[in-house]
């Protein structure tokens, strides 16, 4: 019963710092689960892909609801995440335990820096948006996101108008594809939710406004992840007594979360996440090499 | 279907499908809860479609859980099918097709999944 409560309350903080600093949680659940738990890589990353889809259905449903996500690119930009997702979740089941381990502290470390510059960023610069709780903001400038100008220079005109948004102009489809195609291979094999790559190539390549970016990867996580999941889920790589558990605590502490973000100092809060990402990282590539 | 209430549908269904997979997975725990099962238990109990109703309708745990993760898992699936139908309500074929290229990918990893 105990393990049972801790494992609830160990996704309760993963979500809620997950929610507060713009994150899914799978890149807190999964080292919780691996390096707390004692589970197998595989088996931690099956679960927190559960997780992230929850979280990610119940975000996208307010942020369509307030029209804020793009339900068109989102929905556009599937179809390659889906596709790298589906080869990623077969990829991950080929992988060694030990690859995967370094390369998720490598993610770590990744996710750690870039948390870092945005908090400096954030520092020098005047106050906190509506899009304080995000970690790709390191250095970005969305003036020229928000003007709606900038030329579509996959020539595909008539698609990047259709899909282009009150005040914003959607351009540069190829590369977006292919970071859609980079985000969905990540999500598949570290359990993630990719946005950490889908949000700063919406927002500085395809010039979508930072504010959309964010809903609109949040509205694609379910679809990349379910593509991921449903391999797992068919290759024995989830087990129910922990997935159920992680995801109901993920899920009430994202909600918890999200109505306490007012009173909460982000800087203090962004500051110990990276430094938990750091030990993280590096207990995770000793259990790489070890 | 007008485009902001297509897009409202599409959040409802989510929110709806978000609900009821945590509902579900809740009902599960507290199974858990009461026959003792630990998460940590080994061997967890395998994926099995055709015995989930049977499970279910015995008010095993295991299950809720399973049909809670399905549900959790096929949400974003039910979602894109709802966009589908208000993309073709609306002719706009070419998300009409983005869509059925989604969903296709979908049953793709489903596929493969089973199959390996």
């Amino acid at each position: 019963m105990a393990e049972l409560i801790l494992l609830i309350c160990g996704g309760a903080i993963a979500g809620a710092f997950g929610a507060l600093l713009g994150l899914g949680g799978g890149v807190l659940m999964v080292p919780l689960l691996t390096l707390g738990f004692g589970l197998p890589l595989r088996e931690a990353v099956g679960a927190s892909l559960v997780c992230v889809i929850v979280t990610s259905s119940a975000a996208a449903s307010v942020y369509l609801q307030r029209d804020i996500a793009n339900l068109r690119l989102g929905m556009t930009l599937e179809m390659f995440t889906a596709i790298a997702a589906l080869a990623g979740g077969l990829v991950a089941f080929m992988l060694p335990d030990r690859v995967l381990a370094l390369m998720f502290a490598a993610l770590l470390l990744y996710v750690a820096i870039t948390m870092a510059r945005a908090r400096e960023a954030r520092d020098s610069g005047p106050g906190d948006g509506p899009d304080a709780a995000q970690p790709t903001l390191a250095g970005a400038d969305h003036t020229g996101a928000d003007s709606g100008v900038g030329a579509d220079t996959t020539g595909d005109r008539g698609l990047a108008a259709a899909l282009s948004g009150p005040g914003y102009r959607v351009r540069n489809l190829g590369r977006g594809a292919l970071g859609s195609l980079l985000a969905g291979l990540v999500s598949a094999l570290f359990g993630v939710g990719g946005g950490i790559v889908k949000v700063p190539v919406m927002n500085l390549v395809m010039g979508v406004p930072i504010r959309v970016a964010t809903a609109t990867s949040n509205l694609m996580i379910g679809v990349t992840a379910s593509a991921g999941a449903l391999v797992y889920l068919f290759r024995g790589g989830i087990d129910p007594y922990v997935a159920a558990p992680a995801a109901v605590g993920v899920f009430a502490g994202a909600s918890l979360a999200s109505r306490l973000s007012d009173r909460v100092d982000l800087r203090m809060l962004r500051l110990l996440f990276v430094a938990v990402m750091v030990v993280t990282a590096t207990q995770m590539a000793l259990r790489g090499v070890g | 279907m007008k485009t902001s209430s297509l897009e409202r549908t599409v959040g409802r269904v989510l929110g709806a499908g978000a609900l009821a997979s945590v509902a579900l997975l809740a009902i599960g725990i507290v199974g858990m809860g009461v026959l003792h099962v630990a998460p940590l238990d080994r061997p967890f109990p395998p994926f099995d479609l055709g015995r989930l109703p049977a499970d279910v309708a015995a008010l095993r745990p295991s299950g809720f859980l399973w049909f809670g993760l399905l549900a959790v898992i096929l949400t974003p699936s039910i979602r894109v099918i709802a966009s589908l139908l208000g993309f073709a309500v609306a002719g706009e074929r070419r998300m009409v097709a983005v869509a059925v290229v989604v969903l296709a990918v979908i049953c793709l990893s489903a596929a493969l999944g089973a199959g390996g």
